[in-house]
C-alpha cells in the first residue's frame, strides 16, 4: 500500500491512524519536504526584495493561522486579531530589552504572555456568541490599542519601542537572509502544531464546538473551556508572528496594529479558507503579494500611458478591492478549496467523473 | 471574453517586461508617498510636490548632468508595504536617497536606512530622528541618515507656545493662562506631548488634563464641552486636518471662545474653507511661505515652474505641497554639493546636507526657509512660523503673525 503514489478512488482507510494522517499520500509528503528544502536553499539565491515578501508572508501566516483556529475551526470571531499581534510585537521586545533575555528566546515568551492576555479577553466568548461576541473583541482591540498609547513603560508610549535583531549565542540574524530561516523555523513550527492540533481530542472538540455547540456540549464538552482555550491558542499565534514582525522591523510603533490590520487578518482567512491550515498560508500569499502584483501592473501601464501616473494609484488600490470581492464570488469556500479542486482534476485526468 | 481576458493580461505583462528593460542609469532614489489610505488628505499634495522636484530636476539638467532614476510610488500609509518597496528597490539597485512620507514608513526604516547607508529624508517629524548620534539621553536609537525640512512636531508645538505667551501678554490679562493639549492617543499627537507641556510651564502656563479626541472626523461636543469647563485660553490641536475641522466646528456651536493651536499637519486654506467663520483665528505651524505670499517672492518662477510639472496653470498650492517641494529641493541641492566633491552615495550626500548652514534651495528665495543640518544635530529648522487664518466676513485669507525663533537648547535635542 505505502508505495502508492496516488490515492486510489474510494476510501480505503481502515485504521483511524490512516483517517487522521496529515500527508494522504507519500507523495505529498515529499513534496512538502522539498518546498522545505527548497526554502531552505532560497536566501542563497533569492534578491532581498524577494526574501522581504517571504518573511512578510511567514510573520503574516502564523498570526493568521492563530486566528484560523479561532475562527475557522472554532466558530467564534475577533475583531482584534492585530491588537494582540501588536502585544507579541511590543511583548518581545520589552522581555528582551528590560530582562536580557536572547529575542531567540523572548519570541516564544511573548507568544505565552499574549497567550495570557488572549485568555483574559476570551473570557466574554464564555458566555456570548455571533455578532456580540464580535463587538466584545472589538472592544478587545480598543482596549489594547489605548494601552499601546499610555504604557510607556512596556511600549515606550508616542516614542515607540526598539526590537533587538534576533540574535543568539553571539550570532545575529540582521539580515534578510539570516532572518528568513528564523521566520522558516517559526512557521513551519507553527503549521506542524496547527495540523497536529486538529489530530487531537482538543482539535476535535474545538471542530464540535464550531459545527454544533448544543451537540458538542451533550456528548460532554465543556464549551465555556474550549472556547477559552481557542481564543488561548490563537493569541499565541498571534503574539509570536507580532514578535517576529517586531524583531524584523527593529522599531515597533503603536499605530501600525489597528482595527484595519484586524480585518485584513480576517480577509486573509477567508479568502486562504476558514478551517483549512493549509488555507491560512494561502490568504496570506494572496493577500501580500496581490499589491505587488498589481503595483507591477500599474508600473507597466504607467509607462504606456504617462497620463494616468496620477490615476495609478486609485486603480490599483480599485483593482484590489476587485480582486477581492471576484474572488469571494466565485470561490468563497477559498484558496484551499480551489487547490483541493484541482489536485482532484489532475487524479482523475482525464477520465473526471 | 476569455480571450479578452488573455489579451488584457498579456499586455500587461508585455508593459511591465518592456518598462524593465526601459530602465535609464542614473541615480537611484526612490519615493514613497501616500496618495491613498488614513493621511492621503495631506499625503497627496506633499508627495506631488516631493516628485514634481525630482521631475523638474530630471528636465532641467539632473544633477550636473546626471539624471536622477526615481520612482513615486503608493505605499497607502502601510508600513510592512513601505518595507517591501524599500527592499525592491534596494535589490535591483543600492539606493542613494530616500524620499519618504510619514511616521509609518520612517520608523519601519530607521534601521534599515542606517544600516545601508541610503540618505533618507521624509515628513515625519518627530524629533527623536533629529538626533544622529544619540548624544540625548531620551534617545532610544539614533537616526543618523534621516532628515526632514522644517521644525520638529515638538519645536513647532513650543513655537506656537511663544507665540501664545506673547499673545496673552499682548491681551494684557490678569491672571495665569492655562493651555491644553488635545488629540487622539496615538504616536503622532502624543510626539509633544510632554516636551512641548514642559515647555508652557516656563513660560508661565498652567497646563491642564490632556484632552482625547478621534483621528478620525466625529462629534466631538463633548470634548468641546470639557474644554469649556477647563477653562483653558490655548489648546493645541495635535491631529490632522480633517479630525481638527469636525472639532472646530464643535466647539463654535458649544460657544467655545479657546484659541486654536493646531500643528503643521492640522490646518490650511482646505480646512478653513470647511469650517467657514467657525475656524476665523485659527493659527498653525508652517515653514514656508504661502502660495499667495511666495507669488511676490523671487523663488516664485521656480515654484511655479516646478508646479506645472503637475498643474497646467498657477493654480493654487498649499502649504503641504510646498513644504514637499522644500524638502524634495534641498536634497537635490546636497546632491550638486556631494557629486562636486566626488561619488555621489547615501553617506556622502548625507556629509553634504550637514555642510549647510542657513542655506536655502536655489532659485527658491522667499519660498523656502534657510535651514541648517550639522553633524551632532538635524534639527534643520529651529524657527517657527506662525499662520492665521482670518474671516473678514466671508473673505477668507492667511497671514503670517508671528515667528518663533527657539534656541538650540541641548536638553531639546531629540525631545
Amino acid at each position: 500500500m505505502a508505495s502508492h503514489n496516488t490515492m486510489k478512488c474510494g476510501d480505503f482507510r481502515t485504521t483511524y491512524e490512516k483517517d487522521s494522517t496529515i500527508f494522504p499520500t507519500p507523495f505529498s509528503r515529499k513534496m512538502v519536504l522539498a518546498s522545505i528544502a527548497f526554502l531552505l536553499i532560497m536566501p542563497i539565491f533569492a534578491d532581498s526584495y524577494v526574501l522581504n515578501l517571504s518573511i512578510q508572508i511567514g510573520y503574516y501566516a502564523v498570526a493568521a493561522l492563530g486566528l484560523n483556529i479561532l475562527v475557522g475551526f472554532t466558530g467564534q470571531i475577533s475583531l482584534g486579531h492585530a491588537a494582540f499581534f501588536g502585544f507579541g510585537a511590543f511583548a518581545s521586545a520589552w522581555i528582551n530589552n528590560s530582562t536580557g533575555i536572547p529575542v531567540f528566546f523572548s519570541i516564544p515568551l511573548a507568544g505565552l504572555l499574549t497567550m495570557a492576555v488572549g485568555l483574559m479577553f476570551g473570557v466574554p466568548a464564555g458566555r456570548i456568541k455571533g455578532l456580540y461576541l464580535a463587538i466584545a473583541t472589538l472592544a478587545s482591540q480598543y482596549i489594547l490599542e489605548d494601552f499601546f498609547g499610555r504604557a510607556g513603560w512596556f511600549t515606550g508610549g508616542p516614542y515607540g519601542a526598539m526590537a533587538n535583531p534576533v540574535s543568539i549565542f553571539g550570532f545575529a540574524f540582521d539580515s534578510d537572509q539570516s532572518f528568513f530561516y528564523i521566520v522558516l523555523f517559526w512557521l513551519v513550527l507553527s503549521f506542524v502544531l496547527g495540523a497536529n492540533l486538529m489530530r487531537s481530542r482538543d482539535g476535535r472538540a474545538l471542530v464540535a464546538v464550531r459545527d454544533h455547540y448544543l451537540s458538542a456540549e451533550i456528548m460532554g464538552i465543556n464549551l465555556t473551556k474550549y472556547r477559552i482555550m481557542s481564543f488561548g491558542i490563537s493569541s499565541f499565534f498571534a503574539g509570536i508572528g507580532g514578535a517576529l514582525f517586531g524583531h524584523y522591523l527593529g522599531f515597533i510603533s503603536a499605530e501600525g496594529f489597528n482595527i484595519l490590520l484586524s480585518i485584513q487578518f480576517l480577509a486573509m482567512i477567508i479568502i486562504g479558507g476558514l478551517g483549512s491550515v493549509m488555507g491560512s498560508l494561502m490568504g496570506v500569499i494572496f493577500m501580500v503579494l496581490l499589491p505587488e502584483v498589481m503595483e507591477f501592473a500599474a508600473g507597466g501601464l504607467r509607462d504606456v500611458f504617462p497620463s494616468l501616473a496620477h490615476s495609478m494609484t486609485y486603480l490599483k488600490q480599485m483593482s484590489i478591492g476587485i480582486a477581492i470581492i471576484l474572488f469571494l464570488i466565485f470561490e468563497p469556500d477559498g484558496l484551499a478549496h480551489r487547490w483541493r479542486m484541482t489536485k482532484a482534476y489532475w487524479k482523475l485526468y482525464p477520465f473526471s467523473y | 471574453m476569455n480571450k479578452k481576458l488573455v489579451g488584457l493580461c498579456s499586455t500587461i505583462a508585455l508593459t511591465s517586461v518592456l518598462s524593465m528593460g526601459a530602465l535609464a542609469e542614473g541615480i537611484p532614489v526612490l519615493h514613497i508617498s501616500a496618495f491613498s489610505g488614513p493621511t492621503s488628505d495631506v499625503g497627496q499634495p506633499y508627495g506631488m510636490g516631493v516628485a514634481d522636484v525630482l521631475k523638474y530636476t530630471n528636465q532641467n539638467g539632473g544633477i550636473n548632468g546626471n539624471m536622477l532614476d526615481f520612482e513615486s510610488v503608493d505605499y497607502g500609509y502601510n508600513a510592512p508595504q513601505a518595507v517591501a518597496l524599500y527592499k525592491k528597490a534596494m535589490s535591483r539597485n543600492q539606493l542613494v536617497a530616500l524620499q519618504g512620507w510619514g511616521t509609518a514608513d520612517t520608523e519601519a526604516l530607521v534601521g534599515f536606512v542606517a544600516k545601508d547607508k541610503v540618505f533618507t529624508m521624509s515628513a515625519s517629524f518627530s524629533a527623536h530622528l533629529t538626533d544622529p548620534k544619540g548624544t540625548s539621553e531620551r534617545t532610544k536609537s539614533p537616526a543618523p541618515y534621516n532628515f526632514f525640512y522644517g521644525p520638529s512636531y515638538s519645536d513647532g508645538c513650543r513655537g506656537l507656545v511663544a507665540f501664545a505667551a506673547d499673545d496673552w501678554k499682548k491681551r494684557g490679562e490678569a491672571g495665569t493662562p492655562k493651555f491644553v493639549h488635545m488629540g487622539m492617543n496615538h504616536p503622532y499627537p502624543n510626539a509633544p506631548k510632554e516636551s512641548c507641556a514642559a515647555y508652557a510651564e516656563e513660560l508661565g502656563f498652567e497646563i491642564l488634563n490632556p484632552i482625547e479626541y478621534s483621528l478620525s472626523p466625529g462629534d466631538f461636543k463633548a470634548q468641546c464641552l470639557s474644554l469649556k469647563d477647563g477653562g483653558a485660553q490655548y489648546a493645541y490641536l495635535g491631529n490632522t486636518g480633517g479630525s481638527n475641522i469636525s472639532l472646530i466646528k464643535a466647539c463654535s456651536t458649544v460657544g467655545v471662545k479657546t484659541q486654536f493651536l493646531a500643528n503643521v499637519w492640522g490646518w490650511d486654506m482646505n480646512a478653513f474653507a470647511a469650517t467657514g467663520e467657525a475656524g476665523d483665528g485659527v493659527v498653525f505651524v508652517n515653514s514656508t511661505a504661502s502660495w499667495n505670499d511666495a507669488a511676490a517672492t523671487a523663488g516664485f518662477t521656480k515654484l511655479s515652474a516646478i508646479s506645472k510639472m503637475t498643474a497646467t496653470d498657477d493654480d493654487y498650492r498649499s502649504v503641504h505641497y510646498i513644504r514637499g517641494v522644500c524638502a524634495a529641493s534641498n536634497m537635490v541641492d546636497a546632491m550638486k554639493v556631494a557629486q562636486m566633491k566626488g561619488e555621489l552615495t547615501g553617506t556622502t550626500l548625507k556629509d553634504a546636507m550637514e555642510t549647510f548652514v542657513n542655506h536655502v534651495p536655489a532659485g527658491l528665495e522667499g519660498v523656502c526657509r534657510p535651514s541648517t543640518w550639522t553633524a551632532d544635530d538635524h534639527r534643520g529648522m529651529t524657527e517657527v512660523l506662525v499662520y492665521q487664518t482670518r474671516w473678514n466676513g466671508g473673505k477668507p485669507s492667511m497671514s503670517r503673525v508671528y515667528e518663533a525663533n527657539l534656541p538650540r537648547r541641548a536638553d531639546w535635542l531629540g525631545w
